[in-house]
């Protein structure tokens, strides 16, 4: 049933600098220092489509100083020539958004069901099965650091720039004449 | 054991949260666009559900099976689920700002997810001890993810075909979801739990 046009890759789709796939995301640029660009990621509160147009409600949180939003942050190479309220997009390698949620959810839970059966074996005690499950998810959770400290120091989390985002004109509206 | 096996495969499976109880529906359909998003939403999911379920199992037993306040239940663990998510949000910060660049996004829409809540009613129903609603809720969560990544693969195989202008979009998505219950339906009668 495929075609040669309809084989076209979706739009966000595109391999990285050593032909693997890349998860994408927008981001915007919210401050340059230490010769580094700042970006921020952006939710998506409005439709895809308006959020790939850079419509709508996009970009009203730049420089949004919550805690929240300051934990997002990631660094850019400083020689993109990138400015603040630059609209980019990054992305991830493919397999790195798996491995990142099995370390950060799925180790604790495995430790967090070891723990709870332990405890339930040898206490024969809701009591002890609970207090099991906390002490197992604790060392999952300790486990995870680990790991994702040793995948951040590769740089193996951090997401890459790949190209200037399509930027909408000031009096453009994602409303259309057929509402 | 073989009783924590068929809890297991009757959860996942044979009751699947998304298929069989027809909860979680919106994510269902919203976050399966890509396998990856999907493993992402299912991962954070499933760590919220079977948290949530313990702390749930606790509140019931501790609160309110011993003063009667069955009447509080369905809001006293949307409380529950709602600070489970903002813990493992603030878990997964702390232990990994990197990670929660990439999978905090997915986070705050767990709090409205129903199959949360429903699978956190269902252990109630099911009168469970610790161990078994944990094991529960983890393998409906499960069930929930394989669902979100199977219906990711099937949709971005459609992506890449052509599909008549009528039933482009959620309808051929609809379509695949019943073809994918009915499958699930193979699973009937595996166990009666």
């Amino acid at each position: 049933m495929s075609t040669p046009e309809s084989s076209t890759p979706p739009e966000s789709f595109f391999p990285d600098a050593d032909g693997r796939d890349m998860v994408e995301g927008f981001a915007r640029v919210v401050a340059i220092s230490g010769g580094k660009a700042w970006a921020e990621p952006e939710q998506a509160p409005s439709c895809g489509g308006c959020h790939s147009a850079g419509l709508c409600s996009i970009g009203k949180q730049v420089g949004d100083p919550s805690a929240r939003q300051m934990a997002k942050r990631f660094a850019l190479p400083g020689d993109l020539g990138l400015a603040v309220g630059e609209r980019v997009v990054v992305g991830v390698r493919e397999n790195t958004l798996t491995t990142g949620a099995l370390t950060a959810y799925g180790l604790p839970l495995v430790t967090l069901l070891i723990g709870g059966i332990a405890g339930q074996e040898i206490g024969r005690a809701d009591s002890m099965a609970a207090l099991g499950a906390v002490g197992g998810l604790a060392v999952g959770l300790l486990g995870a650091r680990i790991i994702s400290g040793i995948l951040s120091a590769r740089g193996v989390l951090t997401p890459r720039f790949l190209r200037r985002a399509f930027e909408a004109p000031p009096d453009a509206s994602c409303h259309t004449e057929h509402g | 054991m073989q009783h924590y096996l068929l809890l297991i495969i009757s959860a996942a499976l044979v009751s699947n949260v998304v298929l069989m109880r027809f909860l979680g529906l919106c994510s269902f359909m919203g976050v399966t666009t890509r396998v990856d998003t999907a493993i992402g939403m299912g991962a954070a999911t499933t760590f919220c559900i079977t948290v949530s379920a313990m702390i749930d199992w606790g509140v019931e037993k501790a609160l309110l099976e011993p003063y009667e306040l069955g009447y509080l239940r369905t809001v006293a663990f949307i409380l529950v689920i709602a600070a489970a998510v903002q813990f493992t949000e603030a878990v997964v910060r702390k232990v990994s700002p990197a990670m929660f660049q990439m999978l905090g996004i997915y986070l705050p829409l767990i709090t409205t997810n129903c199959a949360v809540l429903g699978v956190n009613l269902l252990l109630v129903e099911g009168k469970m001890n610790f161990i078994e609603s944990t094991l529960f809720a983890l393998a409906s969560s499960l069930g929930y993810s394989l669902v979100m990544v199977l219906f990711a693969g099937l949709r971005e195989r459609i992506a890449l075909n052509e599909v008549p202008r009528l039933f482009a979009g959620p309808p051929i998505g609809f379509i695949t979801a019943s073809l994918l219950a009915l499958a699930f339906m193979g699973f009937s009668g595996m166990s009666t739990n």
